[in-house]
């Protein structure tokens, strides 16, 4: 099977690989991109840009456990017009897509942040991030769909390009979250995003985050984070971008069985950058050795989950 | 004029494999790795991050590498790493087996700028801070300096001065010291700097660097402001990545020093060597 195997489209970006790089996990610039071989990468996303510059949190930043991380980097970030000064000339010549990815507390950040990208001409796609939990109000937009198509609408409005809403996994109802965010006008979904975690030192009586709490991600989010996919995948038209947990090619094939367009991978890129490479090579083997493509086993999970 | 450091190309994650290992200290061990396709020679002070190698995954041990200092290179095609067994990182490593394959994520990191050789240098090391010093004591000894190239090697007991006679070996000078005085002098390696400064057995004009555990590096960026010496410091920062993406590594700046206005650095790119005036006080 040739390598266009692997071509897939997400609302309206053609895609040259399934794998994305997952926002806030392979930087603010393209300069990671020398550590892997772009010809697996679909698209490069990039981390939460706002409109004023984030200094982010206090260390320690990052805690480990069993099967993950848990992170409160506080969406450390220059802003907008140190983005605009130095990142956006560079993705011009950037051999992947790139999603550019948007953050603030109120609509008219996301606005403000939408509006710019959409001028940049190296910026692909926008992806808003509805989820961060580590800011406060950050998750405001993930958990109410009045408020959720709100932003996305607004956004919308802002910008011709592909627009990704982040969804988060902290809600009780993602199928309302889903709709709301198709109903204001998005072209995908990513679900979803990291869910807020404590990791102690009871020696020290302290959280060993400097942030307190903080965000988990990696292996053992892939249950969550295919639940999400499963229910959102079904309750709109929407593709749906998967992000949570992903290592592998079995990986990435579970969530294109439950509905997935394309995935991120974040937190497991940390240990090994090369394993886009090493995740496309053994998708295209399992794809030949099952002789079937990506977008016949997309949502093809039995049997469905309840519609809410 | 300081000599400029090689530039960071050959940057990526490889497979190599264990070619040798030997136990150096009751808690540690010299783990000896081999690529194919090795990067140009680097500066001292670079650094690798070290997993358990896997085919299809991350595999074994946990879910982030951890950062090692590139301790020595004894062929263009090896490396070696002086590993301090703590947790479940370092266990995952201790783990190995000859012939066993690591991924390398290597070379990162910024490196020690060398001063010119006619200039002195003082080197402090805690533990298994003493990795990045080797290729430093190598290079100044190539460079003609090694006379005035001194390491103070300091350790909680003798067992810990890991590896000690490959330092001894290099013929630079060198003193110990440890907590415990069962080698050298009875007393914190920073006590034994301050002695020999005091006493004049030490060029206050020297370039001083020191690595090791977090409170020795406060004490030594202390003592160093105290009493106005050149310094430079190599962290050993929590990292997530070790190549600039993830923002875990963050350590405080001196907004009005040579990094610039942003309050954060990032160990893995701006460090792990850092001149003091840039970090925050
Ligand atoms: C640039 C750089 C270079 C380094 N070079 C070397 C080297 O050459 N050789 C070497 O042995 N180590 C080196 N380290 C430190 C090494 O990365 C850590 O010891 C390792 O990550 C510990 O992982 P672990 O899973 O075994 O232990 P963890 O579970 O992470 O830690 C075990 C215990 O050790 C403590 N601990 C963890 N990291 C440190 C630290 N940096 N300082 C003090 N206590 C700590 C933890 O609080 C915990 O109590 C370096 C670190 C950096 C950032
Ligand atoms: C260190 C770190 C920083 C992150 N920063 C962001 C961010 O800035 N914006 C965002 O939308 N998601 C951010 N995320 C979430 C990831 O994009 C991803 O959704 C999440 O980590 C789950 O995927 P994974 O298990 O593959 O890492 C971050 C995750 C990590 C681990
Ligand atoms: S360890 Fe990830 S940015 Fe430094």
């Amino acid at each position: 099977m040739s390598d266009a195997s692997l071509a897939v489209s997400v609302g309206g970006l053609r895609l040259s690989s399934p794998l994305l790089t997952a926002s806030g996990t392979f930087g603010h610039d393209p300069a990671a991109l020398a550590l892997l071989d772009p010809a697996d990468l679909g698209a490069l996303v990039l981390k939460t840009v706002t409109p004023e510059p984030r200094p982010g949190n206090p260390p320690p930043r990052m805690a480990e456990f069993r099967g993950g991380v848990l992170n409160s980097i506080g969406l450390e970030n220059k802003g907008l017009d140190y983005w605009r000064e130095t990142v956006a000339p560079q993705l011009e010549r950037v051999p992947v897509p790139v999603v550019a990815n948007a953050g603030g507390h109120r609509i008219a950040d996301y606005v403000a942040v939408t509006t710019a990208f959409d001028a940049m001409a190296g910026v692909a796609a926008v992806e808003l991030n509805l989820s961060c939990p580590n800011v406060d109000g950050g998750t405001r937009f993930a958990t109410d769909p009045g408020a959720l198509r709100e932003v996305v609408a607004a956004c919308r409005e802002a910008t011709a390009k592909p627009l990704w809403a982040k969804l988060s996994p902290e809600v009780s109802d993602v199928a309302s979250l889903a709709r709301a965010a198709e109903a204001g006008g998005a072209d995908a979904l990513t679900v979803c995003n990291t869910m807020r975690g404590l990791l102690v030192d009871w020696r020290a009586r302290r959280p060993r985050l400097g942030g307190g709490t903080g965000g988990m991600s990696g292996p053992a989010i892939k249950p969550l984070a295919l639940r999400l996919v499963w229910e959102a995948s079904r309750a709109c038209e929407l593709p749906v971008v998967a992000s949570g947990g992903c290592q592998s090619a079995e990986d990435v094939l579970e969530f294109v069985v439950a509905g997935a367009a394309a995935v991120q991978i974040g937190t497991a890129a940390f240990r090994r950058p090369d394993l886009f490479s090493i995740v496309a090579r053994d998708l295209r083997g399992l794809l030949e050795e099952e002789r079937v493509g990506l977008e016949e086993l997309r949502a093809t999970l039995e049997p469905s989950p309840p519609v809410s | 004029m300081d000599t400029a450091a090689p530039d960071a190309t050959g940057v990526g994650c490889r497979r190599a494999w264990i070619t040798a290992r030997r136990d150096c200290g009751p808690d540690a061990f010299v783990l000896e790795v081999e690529v194919d396709d090795p990067p140009p020679p680097q500066p001292p002070g670079r650094f690798a991050m070290l997993s358990p190698w896997s085919e299809h995954d991350l595999g074994p041990g946990p879910v982030i590498p951890r950062p090692f200092s590139i301790y020595q290179r004894p062929a263009p095609e090896r490396f070696t790493f002086l590993v301090q067994v703590l947790g479940p990182g370092t266990r995952a490593l201790d783990a190995l087996s000859l012939g066993d394959h690591v991924a390398l994520t290597l070379p990162l990191g910024n490196g020690f700028v060398l001063p010119p050789p006619e200039r002195p240098v003082v080197l402090v090391a805690g533990g298994v801070g003493s990795a990045p010093f080797f290729a430093y004591l190598e290079e100044r000894r190539a460079a003609g300096a090694g006379e005035r190239t001194w390491l103070l090697y300091g350790a909680r007991s003798a067992p810990r001065l890991y590896d000690l006679a490959a330092f001894a070996a290099l013929g630079t000078p060198l003193l110990t010291a440890t907590d415990e005085g069962d080698a050298g002098f009875h007393g914190s390696v920073l006590d034994l700097l301050a002695t020999e400064l005091d006493a004049g057995r030490l060029p206050a004009d020297a370039r001083f660097a020191a690595c090791g555990p977090e409170g020795l590096l406060h004490a030594f960026a202390r003592f160093c402001r105290v009493r106005g010496l050149d310094a430079e410091v190599s962290l050993e920062t929590y990292m997530g990545c070790g190549f600039g993406v993830c923002n875990a590594c963050a350590v405080a700046t001196d907004p009005d020093g040579p990094l610039g206005a942003w309050p954060w650095a990032k160990t893995c790119v701006d460090g792990p060597v850092f001149a003091l005036e840039a970090l925050a006080p």
